[in-house]
This record gives structure tokens, sequence and C-alpha cells, in this order.
């Protein structure tokens, strides 16, 4: 016989669109996509799990003006107990562990004996504004760029579409590093504007296509026969279709975001000394890798750990959008 | 459930026997047939099947009770819960039915095409074996060698990236062991055969140089290149325009007598079955709900949902001037169907007995003509049976 | 379709020019150039220099003026020289076949790997292997490259050379692999009960025994594959080809191919002397010999099936040929173990200084130094490769050609080898050339950790200097070779998709 394809054939519909068509309770469209977002398993997981890390970044050390929990700072040093080692120890007495301990420094500390935790929850702080920054800018330049040429068509598409393929042309490491190399040294802030200034060409071909696809449905041919405004046309009708797409995008945007930022940092064109991130702590201390690799894998783990939960969440955010799209790391 | 001991014996009353039988339904025949085939967007065909030769008597395909069941995260949809029917040499069976109601997957089940995690039960007999017992080695022997298929979109039912020579011949290769070249004058035969002008340069072409019609005829040569005894042409008309549609049928009919096969017609267009078949099994939510001889189940139609289906072909003037109106509502939904005749809740005729027990697939007053309905003799005692449905759709507005 | 291709290329060059000058002026501020001088000591020294430099770099007129300065320097075929005065060119010569060759080996094999294992995964959707690489590819996704590389640096090169002086392996460590390879194989073979049970068991025996074995008599110590290896694996590789090429439904293509190894391997007996010391162009004209011989033998034993036996036999051939060249390489590894001092994955360059040996040595030297930059590499492109893919063959598996294929009762082989694949790989080809602009991108990073002297140093090092020409030659090497890269994608296209072919 046939080998398997057990996915329903979308051409049939699905059985679960047949069962909900047939149900008596519609359910909105919010309530069908809430529902499918949080069946993937995964992506609960990857919530829950960002959640933590950013509470504990945040709440540990503090931010601002406000104070953190955790007593030592990410710049003072002190005297180095133990070689540096790590005092965390997650291993209960009985299974021949040390117990479950937090203890004086939970990650080790760092040559010059600085709590390599506080310092380590310095770089996700800034990685994570770095990484939130990128998704925010490059989904808004790509999102009206996508739309702006979808919408408008002719002249104003074909410009839009060139400059496009012009930074296409770069690779975004090469470009996001050029700009880094300038941008870096005026703060983070600019630093996140300057990436997501140069990773938001997928997702303006992305939107595109889909106003190309929308601006020939029906309902927009009756709005603009009806003499409504582009502008309105655009908010109100086409908008709203798209919203699945830009928000799934945006997710990976930050993923890919935090991942660039942190390779850039590595190579020393991202975040700069004094301050840290998570990737220019690997930097600094990948040399140590062979006598105290502590201090080379807790920022990784971080860094896998975000971008890993951003992932997931995103996949799930696709499923509940839309079941059938795929998906390519840019 | 009852299944009709052998709703596939020829029926012995003529069609004339029968017409004079009942002069009411002869006259209303007249309002009836004209305009299925005469309304416009209808297929004129000109190869009747009258002109066609006679079907023999040696049964071919014989299905059984087949039920087909999907298990899915929502449950278990039951997309078929009992079909039987059979079919003869050079017969022409249609099967009719609105979307949805298990024609498609009743057919791929006797074809072996349905994805794995279909479970299938019942019979299908070919000449005599059954072949959900075959090993799979020798249901793809059946497959495009004895059985054919044609799909609905002939648009996407070709490989894009071969030429048609190269996939018609290669229905031959799978089955055949001879040279290539052999394949390919088969091949060129076929397109021949299937009306394509100039053959053995078309062998070459891709299937984007060909058209919708082309495509379809190009399906035909490929479902019959290995003279199949069953060719199942699963909406072979639906996507194509009105005069195409009308050669296309022709095409199959003279095909299917080059090389006596049966062929099972599937299709939701009744003008369609009208010219083309002798029997008709009606579906409605997975099961025969009437079955016989084409006439017979058109003119003297002995379940509402068939009258419906006739009163709503589009665009179609009563003697009495009304405009027929389409079935109200959606068919169920085939997960948890509830007890009682599915077509219930949409059924003008509807009672307390219709709600509670589901009617089975049994004889009228006509031999070999079954319908599954309660109420089939209020059918049988009025003129016109589609008038249910214009009376209800009229208090309806 | 030389037209289009030639339009295609017309639009690609100039939109490489408008982004050279972006990358022109990016570079221009990223900074200071004079920073490096201000703080010396001798201020008039300082003065000296910073003059002479302004005047190199042209730093009295303006970016855009500089940038076509530069532009008409390159017309007349002049990469100019860095702000130290030295010749671009210079620096590029060396640098630039290392890092093409990394990116090349990187892409070339992500795009095999990953289109196999997406297909394997797409055909068995849902099973425990389609569910593990799916997870995989999501982890892939999510790695830091630089991250990976240094502990690929750690693990794969300093303590396997490490394990290397004594190379056994512990027995709980062949069962982990025996078992994971077993439950692999269980999920690749999918169908019957009995039918995956025994793929688990066979592959359990086999990924033990082999490495038992090739723990106990130290293989590893002194890899090679020998006359017995060569002979099973070329035949090994002629069943495989035949399966999944022609089927064993008829004979003649499996005859082919077995004729094609036993050709091979007599060439092989027999090949010492063409072999000893050859050279890149031989080693070409072999290969195509070999493709020519396994044709003709699929000519002459095709019969019926006579298209299908030749492509075997070339298949056949070209993997014959393969593991004979890996068999020589291996041959020398004493020779070379001995001389890089039993260290022979190397953590730092693209190459051992001073290295000098004969043609197989240099082989291993260029593989040691290449395997773990191509692996660091390998992950950028892998997981998208296999997503993709599979996501691809999905889709085409639910087509209704594929329907008809089988309603023509071809077997599920043919279906899928014939009819599938090659329209899943249609869509392949666009990500190949979008992705490649990631791999070079991912090289900056991986030749960083690898310490190579390649394109990626000259990039970073020019954009921290401040220094537009090494910046871009850099972007012009690697804008070129996207441009070409897509060309290829675009005649992959073409090739596998004829609706194209046409316009
Ligand atoms: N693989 C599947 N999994 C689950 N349900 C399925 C599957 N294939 C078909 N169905 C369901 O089976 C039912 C019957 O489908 P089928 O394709 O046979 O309808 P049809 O009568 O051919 O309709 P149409 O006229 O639209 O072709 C439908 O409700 C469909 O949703
Ligand atoms: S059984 Fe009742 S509901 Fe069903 S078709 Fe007959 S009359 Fe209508
Ligand atoms: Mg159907």
């Amino acid at each position: 016989m046939s080998t398997e394809t057990s996915q329903p054939n979308p051409a049939r519909g699905t059985p679960s669109d047949a069962a909900e068509g047939m149900s008596v309770v519609a359910r909105t469209q919010g309530q069908i996509i809430r529902r499918r977002f949080f069946r993937h398993r995964a992506a609960i997981g990857g919530m829950i799990t960002l959640g933590a890390v950013i509470i504990l970044a945040y709440s540990s050390i503090g931010f601002g003006p406000f104070p953190g929990w955790w007593d030592k700072t990410y710049y003072s040093t002190a005297s180095v107990v133990d070689g540096g080692r790590p005092t965390l120890s997650l291993l209960p007495s009985f299974l021949g562990g040390k117990g479950l301990r937090w203890g004086e420094h939970p990650f080790g500390q760092d040559n010059v004996g600085i709590d390599y935790f506080a310092l380590v929850m310095r770089g996700t702080q800034q990685s994570l504004v770095v990484a939130f920054l990128i998704g925010i800018v490059s989904t808004a330049i790509g999102a009206s760029v996508g739309a702006t040429a979808g919408f408008f068509r002719g002249r104003t598409e074909a410009v839009l579409m060139r400059a496009t393929d012009v930074i296409i042309a770069i690779p975004t490491l090469i470009f996001a590093a050029i700009l880094a190399a300038a941008a870096g040294r005026a703060g983070i802030v600019a630093l996140g504007l300057a990436i997501g200034a140069v990773t938001w060409t997928g997702l303006a071909r992305l939107v595109r296509g889909e106003f190309l696809s929308l601006r020939e449905k029906e309902f927009v041919e009756a709005a603009r026969a009806a003499g409504t405004k582009s502008r309105r046309i655009i908010f109100k009708h086409i908008m709203p279709n798209t919203v699945g797409v830009i928000i799934v995008s945006a997710t990976l945007a930050i993923a890919g975001g935090i991942l660039l930022e942190t390779a850039l940092s590595y190579l020393g064109l991202g975040v700069r000394a004094p301050d840290v991130s998570l990737g220019s702590l690997i930097s600094l201390y990948e040399t140590a890798m062979p006598t105290r690799p502590w201090l080379f894998w807790w920022p990784g783990i971080f860094i896998v750990a975000i971008a890993l939960s951003v992932n997931f969440i995103g996949d799930g955010l696709r499923d509940a959008f839309d079941p059938r799209q795929t998906r390519v790391r840019d | 459930m009852t299944i009709p001991s052998d709703p596939s014996m020829p029926s012995e009353p003529s069609k004339e026997a029968k017409m004079s039988d009942r002069p009411e339904a002869r006259e209303r025949a007249r309002h009836v047939e004209h305009p299925v085939n005469d309304a416009p967007g209808r297929p004129q065909l000109a190869h009747h099947l009258d002109e066609v030769k006679p079907p023999s008597t040696e049964e071919i395909l014989r299905v059984e009770g087949l039920t087909v069941n999907f298990p899915t995260d929502d449950g278990v949809v039951q997309a078929v819960r009992g079909v039987s029917y059979a079919v003869r040499e050079r017969e022409v069976l249609g099967i009719v039915g609105e979307s949805g109601s298990g024609k498609s997957v009743s057919s791929m089940a006797v074809m072996g095409l349905l994805p794995k995690s279909a479970r299938i039960s019942g019979k299908i007999i070919y000449r005599g074996n059954d072949v959900l017992k075959m090993s799979p080695k020798e249901q793809r022997s059946l497959r495009g060698r004895k059985i054919g298929m044609i799909f609905q979109d002939p648009m996407t039912a070709l490989n894009p990236v071969y030429t048609i020579g190269d996939q018609l011949a290669e229905a031959v290769l799978s089955h055949e062991t001879v040279p290539r070249k052999h394949a390919m004058s088969r091949a060129e035969e076929m397109l021949a055969l299937v009306g394509i002008p100039q053959p053995k340069q078309r062998l070459r072409s891709y299937p984007h140089e060909f058209s919708g019609g082309m495509r379809q005829r190009a399906m035909i040569a490929m479902a019959v290149i290995n003279n199949p005894d069953v060719i199942i042409a699963d909406e072979p008309t639906t996507a194509l325009d009105v005069t195409v549609q009308a050669q296309i049928l022709e095409k199959l009919l003279e095909v299917k007598d080059e090389v006596n096969s049966a062929i099972i017609l599937i299709t939701h267009d009744l003008g369609v079955v009208a010219g083309t078949a002798h029997r008709v099994l009606v579906m409605y939510a997975g099961k025969p709900v009437e079955v016989g001889e084409t006439d017979e189940v058109f003119y003297r139609t002995r379940m509402p949902y068939t009258a419906g289906l006739l009163g709503s072909i589009p665009a179609l003037e009563t003697a009495s001037g009304e405009r027929l109106r389409p079935i109200k509502g959606t068919p169920p939904s085939l997960i948890n169907l509830p007890p009682g005749c599915p077509f219930s809740p949409r059924c003008p005729l509807a009672t307390d007995v219709c709600i509670e027990s589901e009617p089975p697939l049994a004889a009228t007053d006509a031999l070999d003509h079954l319908a599954a309905c309660h109420h089939w003799d209020q059918l049988a005692e009025s003129d016109d049976p589609t008038v249910f449905f214009r009376a209800e759709s009229e208090v309806g507005r | 379709m030389a037209v289009f291709m030639a339009r295609r290329l017309v639009i690609s060059i100039f939109t490489l020019l408008a982004a050279s000058f972006i990358v022109f002026w990016g570079t221009s501020i990223a900074g200071d150039p004079m920073a490096d001088l201000r703080g010396l000591q001798d201020e008039g020294q300082a003065q000296q220099q910073m003059m002479a430099r302004r005047e190199r770099m042209n730093l009295d007129v303006p970016v855009i003026l500089r940038y076509f300065l530069w532009l008409g320097d390159l017309f007349t075929g002049d990469l100019g020289v860095n702000k130290f005065g030295q010749s671009v060119s210079g620096i590029l010569a060396p640098a630039v076949s290392a890092t093409l060759q990394l990116v090349i080996a990187a892409t070339v094999l992500a795009i095999v790997l990953g289109v196999t294992i997406g297909i394997v995964s797409a055909l068995r959707q849902y099973s425990g292997f389609d569910y593990t690489l799916t997870f995989a590819a999501f982890l892939f996704f999510s790695l830091p490259v630089f991250w990976v590389a240094v502990m690929l640096k750690q693990f794969g090169a300093i303590k396997f050379n490490d394990w290397l002086r004594d190379p056994t392996i512990p027995l709980p460590v062949i069962l982990v692999f025996a078992v994971l390879s077993g439950l692999a194989w269980m999920a690749i073979a999918g169908g019957s009960r009995q039918r995956r049970l025994t793929a688990l068991g066979v592959a359990f025996v086999a990924t033990a025994g082999l490495l038992w074995t090739l723990s106990e008599t130290g293989w590893f110590s002194d890899p090679g594959l020998g006359v017995i290896a060569v002979l099973v694996l070329a035949f090994g590789s002629a069943a495989g080809v035949t399966f999944l090429i022609a089927g064993f439904r008829h004979r003649p293509p499996l005859f082919a191919a077995l004729a094609t190894a036993a050709v091979g391997f007599v060439f092989y007996l027999a090949s010492e002397p063409i072999l000893e010391e050859p050279n890149w162009g031989l080693i070409f004209l072999l290969a195509l010999v070999a493709i020519a011989v396994g044709l003709g033998i699929g000519y002459l034993l095709g019969g019926l099936q006579r298209r299908q036996a030749m492509a075997v036999g070339a298949v056949t051939a070209i993997l014959v040929g393969g593991i004979i060249f890996v068999d020589y390489m291996l041959q020398s590894y004493g020779d070379y173990y001995g001389r890089v001092r039993g260290r022979p994955i190397s953590t730092i360059g693209a190459s051992t200084p001073n290295f000098r040996g004969g043609f197989w040595e240099s082989g291993l030297d260029s593989a040691g130094h290449l395997i773990l930059p191509t692996m660091a590499l390998l992950l950028i492109s892998f997981a998208t490769y296999t997503r993709y893919t599979r996501a691809s063959m999905l889709e085409v598996m639910n087509q209704d050609y594929v329907r008809t294929a089988r309603s023509k009762g071809l077997t599920e082989r043919t279906t899928v080898t014939k009819h599938a694949f090659r329209n899943a790989l249609i869509p392949v080809t666009t990500l190949m050339a979008f992705d490649f602009g990631a791999v070079i991108g991912g090289a900056v990073i991986t030749e960083r950790v690898f310490g190579w002297q390649g394109m990626g140093f000259m990039f970073i090092k020019g954009l921290q200097d401040v220094d537009p020409p090494p910046v871009m030659a850099f972007f012009l090497i690697a804008g070129g070779s996207i441009v070409v890269f897509n060309m290829l994608a675009d005649i992959a296209y073409a090739y596998l998709d004829p609706r194209i072919r046409v316009s």
C-alpha cells in the first residue's frame, strides 16, 4: 500500500476544521489560535524557561535604580576561593552529590575574583536587551517596507525591493559587523538598532508576498470599490491578516538577534569592555576552557537556553497561526 | 445494516416497459430529462450511452460492506460506512453525492491509495480475489494494470518535471519488461486514441505545455495504457470547461469500448451521470442511500436526498415555472454521527422515526432499485419528488 | 534560458556594486583610522605617519569620492593598499584559497547530508528519528557557532589527539553507540514490526561489532582500509546504488553495478604505480575515466534497463573511486602522524607551518586542519537544509502527481526516488543561493576561533583598523562567490524544473 502521509490532506479540509465548523459554539479566531498554541508543549516549555531567565537576570543583580537580591556585583573583585570553582550543586547528597546548594559563588569566580553569577546575569541582561531591540527594529522596518511595497506596487515597490536586494547581497553577519563596528562603541541601544537595521529583509519579502496575494482578495477589492482610503485598507483589512506572519517572524528575529549579537560581541565588534554580554564573556574566557571550563560553559548555556526557548515559542506561534507554513533560518 | 443480496444483477424489465407502466412518470421525465441535458452549462454529449457497446454480464469488481475510518486528534472520522456495489464489463457505474460524502475515499480504498492511517474493512473483490487480503506486491500489480484511475484535477495530477511520454511509458514499464521504445510507441498509440494530435511530437512535451483538456486526455491515456478491466474516474471533468467536459466524457466512453473495461464514474454533476452511466449509486454521509438503474433513480426517485440533488441543478425551470432550490444545510460531521437518518436535519419528509433509527438500504417498489429511506413510499406516491424541496423553500421565503 | 541567466547576472553585478558602496561607507565611518597612532610617545613621528596615512587613504576627500577612487583602481585590476601600505592583493592571495575550501566543503556537505536526512525524516514522519531530528534542528538553530567551535577545539582536537595515544573505546561507550545506531536504523527502516526489530538487531550487532573490532585492533592508531575493506565497501556501495537508482526488480542494473565495482577493485590492485604520487589533474582525469567505464559497463550489460544501468554504473564508479582515494590517503597516515608528533587534528591555522610532503601527506594535512572548522560551519546550514528539505518533501508527497504515480502501480521506491525526490529538490535550490551568504558570515567566526589567517581575519582586522581596502577585497570575493553560487543554483533549478527552461 501507499507510504504514510498520515497528515490529513489539506485539500480535503482537515478533520478538525470539519469538527470545528460543525460544532455549535463557533470559536473566535483568537480562541482557536490560543488553543493551538497552548497545545504546543515545547512552546510552553520555552515560555516558562524564557520567563525564568528574564526574571532571574533582572531580579538577581537588579537594574537601573532597582537593587537585586544577590549580594555581589559584577564589577567588584574579591579573593578567589577554591580556585574559583562554582559552588552551585544540583545533585542531592543521597545521590553522591553535595546536596542542593547555591553557595557563595554559584557560577564560580573569574581570575580576579569577580562573582561569575553576577557577571553572567549582567551579560544576560545586556544580551536580552539587544535581542529584543533587534526583534522590534527589524520587525518594524521589515513590516513597513514589505507592506508599502506590496500595497502600492509600481515604482515604489520596484525601488524598495531593489534596495532590499542590495542589502541581501551583503551577508547578514558581514553587514551587521560593519554597522556594529561603529555602533557598538555607542552602547547597547545603538548596537540593537544597528543590527535590527540589517536583519529585516526576510520579513519584508514575506510581508510583501502576503500583501500581494491579499490585495487580490475579494474583501479588499470590495473595500477599494467602496472608495475606502488606502491607509484604512491597509490597517483595517490587510494588516490583520498578516499579523500571524509578522508575529512569528518577530519571534524568530529575536532568536536570530541574540545569536548575532553574541557572535559580534565575541568578535569584539558588539558590546565592548568594560560592559559585558554573553558573547563577550565567551570571548574573554575561551582560553580558560582547559583550566576553568565553567567560565566558558555558563554564558553559552544561557545563550542556548534563550535562543532555544524563543525558537520553540516561535514554532508554537507558527503552528497556531498557520499550521502549514514552513520555516527557514536566514 | 442491510447489504443488498446482489445489487448488480441485470434488471429485467426494459426501459420501455417501465415508462409505459407509469405515464405520469414519463410525462415528468420530459421535464427533467431535458433540463438535465439541455440546461445551459451542461456538457452536450454527442456520444450517448445508447451508442456504446452494452455491458456484458461478467462481474469484474465487487465491493462489499466497505468501511473506512480515519483516527484523528478529534475523534474517528467515519468517511465510508458500508458501501457495496458491483460493476460488470463495459458497464458505467455513476457514484454521485455531495462533497465529503466519501466518494473519493471509497474509490481510493479500491486502488489501495489511502494513507496508512486509514482503517479499512469489508471486501473488495476483483475477479474473485479479495484485494484487501493480497500482499502489497499483488496489490501493486493490480494498480494501473487491471484498475486504472483518472483524477479530478489534470493540472496537478501530472508530474511537472517529466515528459508526457516518460510518464505514460513508465506505466507500461512498471508492469511489463519490454524495451523502452516499445513502451513509447504504446504511449503514442494511446495519445492518438484519446485524440491528441501529433502524438509522436507530443510525447516529448512537458505537462505545462498542454492545455487542461489535453492533460486530462493524457491522464485517460495513462489510465488505459495497460488495458485495465476497471477505470475509476474521480470527477474527471470537474476542473474543465463545459465544452471540454463533453469531449472528455465522450472520449472516455469511446476508450472504454476500445479496451472493454468497466467505468466507475464519480461526480457530483447529475447531468454527467444522466448521459453516461448505466447505473447510479447515490452517497450521503459515507453510505449509499439510493442505488439503481440510471433512469430508475432519476425518474422514480425513492430517496429525498436524491430528489434534492435533482432539484438543486442550477438555473433549471420546471414546468410550473417555479425555480428549484438547493438543499438547505450542510452534511453532518463524520465524527460522532448521531443515530437516525443522517439526512434527517435537512429532510422535508423527516419524522420522529427518522431521528431515531437509521434506515437500511432496502428494496423499493422496483426490482434492483434500493433506497435508504423510511418514507420512500411517499416519494413513490408523488408525481415529482423534487416538489418537496420546492415547497419547503417557498415556505422558507 | 541563457538570456534569463545573463539578465540575472547583470542585475547581480549592479546590486553588488550598490552593496559595495554601502560596505565602503560603513567601514570608513566605523571609527578613527588614526587610533593606533594617537597614543605614540614620539609626537613628531606620529605626526609624520599620520600625514603619510592621510595621503595614502585619501582622507582629505569625502567618502563618496574615496569610493570612486577605489572603484577606478579596481577597474584597472588594482585592489589598493591597506593603511599600512601593504598591497591588498598580496594579503588576499594566500587567504582566499583556504577560506573558499572551507566554505565550499561546508556547503557541499551541508547540502548532501541535510537533503538526505531531511528526506528520510519526511518519509518517516512522526517516527522517533523524525522527532529526534526535529529537536536536533531546533538545538542547532539555537547554538552559537563560536561556542560550538571552541567546544570542538577542546573535545574534537585536544582531547581526541590525547585519546589517539591509546585509542581504545570503553565497552559502555560502544554499547551506547550501538543502541543509538540500532534505534536510528529501526526508525529509518519503518514498515512492519518484524522489519523494524530486525533493523534494530542488525544495526546494534553491526555497530557494536565494528567498534569493538576497531578498538581491539588499535585501528585508530593507524587507520586504513586495506584490500578487504576496499572490496567490501566497493561491492556494498554497488548494491546500495542499485537499490536507490534502479531497485532489484530487474537484474541488469545490479550486474552493471557489480561489474563496475569489480573493475574498480582490479584497478585498485594494480594502481600502485599510478597513484603513488599523483596530482590533482591526474585524479580528475581518473575520475572522468571511471565515469566513462561505469557508463560503458552499464551500456553493455543494461539490456532493457540500459538507462538505469548506465546511471548505476557511473555512480558506482565514482563511489569506488572515492573509496580508493581515501584508502591511498590513509596509507600515508603513519608517516604523517609521526611528522605532526601525534596530533593529527589541528586547532590552529589552515595548514601546518613549513609542512612539505607528497600529494597524500599534504592532503591529510589539509584534511586535519579543515575537519573541525567544517564541522562548526556545517552547523549553520545543516539544520536549515534538513528542515527545508523535510518540509518540501512532505509537501510533495501530498501532491496529486505522487498519488498518480502510485496509481500507475509504481513501486514505492520509484515513486519516492523518481517522482517525489526531484520535485522536492526544486525549492531547495533557492535555499542554496540564500544560504551561501550565511556560511560566509559563519566562516568569519570559525576562522577566528581556529586562528586561520584567512579572508575572515582580513575582514575583521580591516574593520577594526577602519581600513576599507582589505574589507572591500573581502567583500568582492564573498559577494562574487555568492553571485556565482546563485548562478549555480539557477542552473540546478533550470535542470530540475522544465517549466522555467523556456523563458
Ligand atoms: N486522510 C484523511 N484523514 C481524515 N479524514 C479524511 C481523510 N481523507 C478523507 N477524509 C474525510 O473523509 C470524508 C470523505 O472524503 P471524500 O474525499 O471521499 O469526499 P468526496 O465525496 O470525494 O468529496 P468531493 O466531492 O469533495 O471530492 C471527508 O469528510 C474527509 O474530510
Ligand atoms: S429516512 Fe426520513 S429523514 Fe431520512 S431521508 Fe427518508 S424521510 Fe428523510
Ligand atoms: Mg472527491
